[in-house]
């Protein structure tokens, strides 16, 4: 059987097939559309003006590394004119993190870029080893994803940057809409597939791997021969998202354009004006600085309930009344300390993101 | 009669609620609420006005019956509350002689549609589903076959105009392009098969299969004057089918999936475009068909209960498989909620209400031609740019000539006559080979089109003749310097 020409170029030898369209394509020709599409994504939403100072949070798995190589590329490319730096959050976790951050190090050294590693310990007095040893497994994801958002956005402060990316993929968000529409998160499902998201309070957020399928990025990395971390999390027990995980692959095993498929589904829909009139509206935390929809932030909440020995105080109902119940926060409380914005992001201006 | 799993259904149903003798006193009121609360707001022309009075539809109504468990109980209900007019499903309040006892639909046909011509093997239920509807007085049952929907004679029927020209489709290439069809019309029996096989996935297949079926349905009240079509979708059901289709782009039609008001294109039929005057009317009226699901609020156990415990034989649904058929999206998202629900029991009913907070997002763009669902405008750029199919990639040496891609302009393309979902049905590929329920079908490169759809070309009268004057699309790959004038559009001024 000859080989196959490339479905684009029909010139090189198609060597690979690309796991979003089915195409049978060559090696430079992935590449282009890889990029091309990210670039796409970008230049659609507007999400960068030049001269911006951009954090990518590095983690040192396959994501956040062919992000960074991928945003180093169009920058060059495009002329974007960004500054670009790596932003990593060690949650202090023996023998998952460690090694991770040391792709993060080597990112650093490859792509020049200054490289900030902020701790859960220096921010919080917390590691998750410590955290895990005190509230067990379960639950134990709420404290990291709360604790990470904050981290990212305060190491973002740290750096004085306009802009965090975070290497977000397609599969990551179609996972998100189909377990918010599961579990009636309805604020969530109504802005998880903005591809940015800003509020008065916080750093501008994007993603734009959003519509990069999981396996081209692994294809990618592969490719241009991109080491990274990748192993799972040793405190990852989130068996709901586990469920809606194994449901999406599934789904893309029985028609590969599901996940974008899914992706369409929620940008196409919003939620009701009369619904929205319902939720919470935000406003900042009284002891952090924090944007929170609660008088206390979730991580504060969370923080006091370590400190406390009362670790479920924000996961439960009960357990925050129970904590309430015993009287005031003593004052020699550890906190989290005090949150500012970057001096440029201080009166932002209203962000546009795709329809 | 009820299988072993329906029985243990039930137990579950009685563990659920306590005490047995409790449930039975109560479930049957307590059903025949839900079904009223969701029907009869729906009812009116104005929905959800005032309806203190009473229930005054502007038609007929329309029963779409598949012999499930959900449409047998539907069937039974729909004969107590406005046939039999049984006491014991009637409210309490306002008095015997309230207006809302007496009847609302001065007719009710149940429609039936026999699918087993799309697979090969699989038993033909109409005569069954005859002797059950024969059940229940004053129904009149009206049984179609699948293949209608490629049969001029009940196109004919329905009253549909007969298409200017016989236009077909490739399915076999992605761009969809349209031809006239030159041999003579296929059989519909033979252009069913055809067209299924044609089809790249068993998603495709099976969300193929409840597109025919839905507007055959509607066609079909429209000709018995039936101003509502229910179906009976539980909330299990609806649960299902919003994931599902949310996992297939159609979440623009979240809202349908719900609830839905559907009119035929304009000079598609010849059935009148208002409803006969009417003298207690002061305005005429647009003759829609609005399809209500009544048990979105029962469950699939509480079907079953009311099944048993009411003797309602169910005909039953067979599978929709063929030899060598891996399971489609529809058949995965059934199998991962009932998973679900087992460990997380709300998962069904949050589901539904989540997607009950959902409005459509974005500008509509027409009515699909397939399904006549309403179409978000630009979801073709908007594929394009999220994944390049067809854009010439940088050469990999800069002396390699710019390749050019020209559009043919012998033809026209159907895509632009789809809404997302549809679109996605006629060209989204499986990963893994896939086995067609017909593999010994002759594939022609043009497979005719349901008659709808032609019919809706023919009177649009754009696709083929348009093309004719199409421009030739040239597309070439740009320069750097091209690149970064276009990038500059889009960055910000410092």
């Amino acid at each position: 059987m000859p080989p196959r020409t490339c479905a684009l170029c029909n010139d090189a030898r198609a060597i690979l097939k690309r796991p979003k369209t089915g195409q049978q394509i060559c090696k430079e020709c992935f590449f282009y559309v890889f990029e091309t599409e990210v670039h796409n994504t970008i230049t659609e939403a507007n999400l960068f003006k030049s001269g911006d100072r951009v954090a990518i949070g590095a983690s040192g798995g396959k994501d956040s590394t062919v992000l960074a190589h991928v945003m180093k590329t169009l920058n060059e490319r495009y002329s974007y004119g960004l500054e670009l730096f790596l932003l990593s959050i060690d949650e202090g976790i023996t023998g998952y993190r460690d090694d991770s951050l040391e792709t993060v190090k080597r990112n650093q050294q490859q792509y020049d870029m200054p490289l900030k590693i902020l701790s859960y310990d220096e921010l919080y007095g917390w590691t998750m080893d410590a955290i895990v040893a005190q509230i067990g497994k379960k639950n134990n994801c709420t404290f990291c994803g709360v604790f990470r958002r904050q981290a990212l956005d305060r190491g973002a402060a740290i750096l004085n940057v306009d802009h965090i990316v975070t290497g977000h993929n397609a599969d990551d968000i179609a996972e998100t809409v189909l377990m918010n529409i599961m579990r009636g998160d309805i604020a969530r499902l109504g802005r998880c597939t903005s591809i940015c998201t800003q509020g008065e309070d916080t750093i501008r957020r994007s993603k734009p791997f959003k519509y990069a399928y999981e396996k081209e990025i692994v294809m990618y990395a592969y490719f241009k021969k991109l080491d990274y971390f990748s192993t799972e999390c040793i405190y990852s027990p989130d068996a709901y998202r586990g469920h809606a995980r194994a449901f999406l692959k599934d789904l893309e095993a029985a028609r590969p354009s599901a996940i974008i498929d899914i992706i369409h589904s929620g940008e196409a829909f919003e939620v009701r004006e009369d619904v929205k009139a319902t939720q919470k509206s935000q406003q900042t935390c009284k002891r952090c600085g924090y944007m929170s929809s609660n008088e206390l932030c979730k991580a504060c909440t969370l923080l006091e309930g370590l400190e406390r020995g009362m670790a479920t105080a924000a996961v439960t109902d009960r357990a925050r009344q129970k904590l309430d119940a015993d009287g005031p926060s003593p004052g020699n409380l550890r906190t989290i300390p005090f949150f500012q914005l970057p001096a440029s992001l201080q009166n932002p201006t209203t962000v546009e993101t795709p329809p | 009669m009820l299988s072993t799993a329906s029985l243990s259904n039930i137990r579950i149903v009685s563990y659920c609620l306590a005490h047995i003798q409790f449930l039975r006193n109560c479930f049957f009121p307590l059903t025949t609420h839900k079904f009223r609360r969701a029907l009869e707001p729906n009812v009116n022309p104005k929905p959800d006005g005032p309806r203190k009075t009473a229930l005054k539809p502007a038609g007929n109504l329309l029963v779409g019956f598949s012999g499930g468990l959900g449409s047998s109980v539907l069937v039974d209900l729909v004969h107590r509350c406005y046939v039999s007019l049984d006491k014991s499903t009637m409210p309490t309040e306002g008095g015997r002689d309230h207006p809302r006892h007496e009847r609302v639909w001065k007719k009710i046909t149940v429609c039936y549609i026999e699918v087993c011509d799309v697979f090969p093997g699989m038993t033909d239920k109409t005569e069954a589903v005859a002797n059950l509807v024969s059940r229940y007085d004053e129904l009149e049952l009206v049984a179609l076959r699948i293949r209608d929907a490629f049969d001029p004679s009940w196109w004919e029927r329905v009253r549909g105009k007969p298409a200017f020209s016989e236009i077909g489709v490739s399915l076999a290439d992605q761009a969809l392009f349209m031809e006239s069809l030159s041999h003579f019309r296929q059989d519909p029996l033979a252009a069913l098969h055809t067209y299924f096989s044609s089809l790249p996935t068993p998603t495709a297949v099976h969300t193929s299969i409840q597109t025919l079926t839905r507007v055959l349905l509607l066609y079909t009240a429209l000709h018995t004057g039936s101003s509502h079509l229910i179906l009976g979708t539980s909330l299990t059901s609806l649960a299902v089918s919003l994931i599902s289709g949310v996992a297939q782009g159609s979440g623009f039609n979240v809202r349908e999936e719900m609830l839905e008001e559907w009119s035929p294109d304009p000079g598609v039929t010849e059935v009148p475009e208002l409803w006969p005057e009417d003298g207690k009317r002061a305005q005429k009226l647009k003759r829609t068909v609005r399809i209500v699901r009544p048990l979105r609020d029962i469950g699939m156990k509480e079907c079953a209960a009311w099944a048993w415990w009411s003797h309602i034989p169910v005909v039953g649904k067979e599978k929709w498989l063929w030899p060598g058929a891996k399971p489609g999206i529809g058949t995965l998202t059934k199998d991962f909620i009932l998973g679900l629900e087992q460990d997380y029991p709300s998962t069904v009913s949050t589901i539904v209400r989540t997607c009950a907070k959902l409005q459509p997002k974005g500008e509509v763009d027409g009515k699909c031609i397939l399904c006549g669902r309403p179409s978000q405008r630009g979801v073709q750029e908007w594929k394009a740019r999220i994944s390049i199919r067809s854009q010439p990639p940088p050469p990999p040496s800069a002396q390699r000539p710019l390749p050019i891609v020209e559009e043919s302009p012998d033809h026209a393309s159907l895509t632009p006559y789809l809404c997302y979902p549809c679109h996605t049905t006629l060209t989204s590929r499986s990963a893994r080979p896939v086995s067609s329920p017909w593999p010994n079908t002759t594939q022609p490169s043009v497979v005719s089109l349901p008659m709808w759809t032609e019919a809706r070309l023919s009177t649009t009268n754009k696709a083929l003749a348009e093309s004719n004057d199409e421009e030739v699309v040239r597309q070439r790959k740009l320069e750097q310097g091209e690149m970064k004038g276009i990038v500059d559009q889009f960055l910000l001024e410092d």
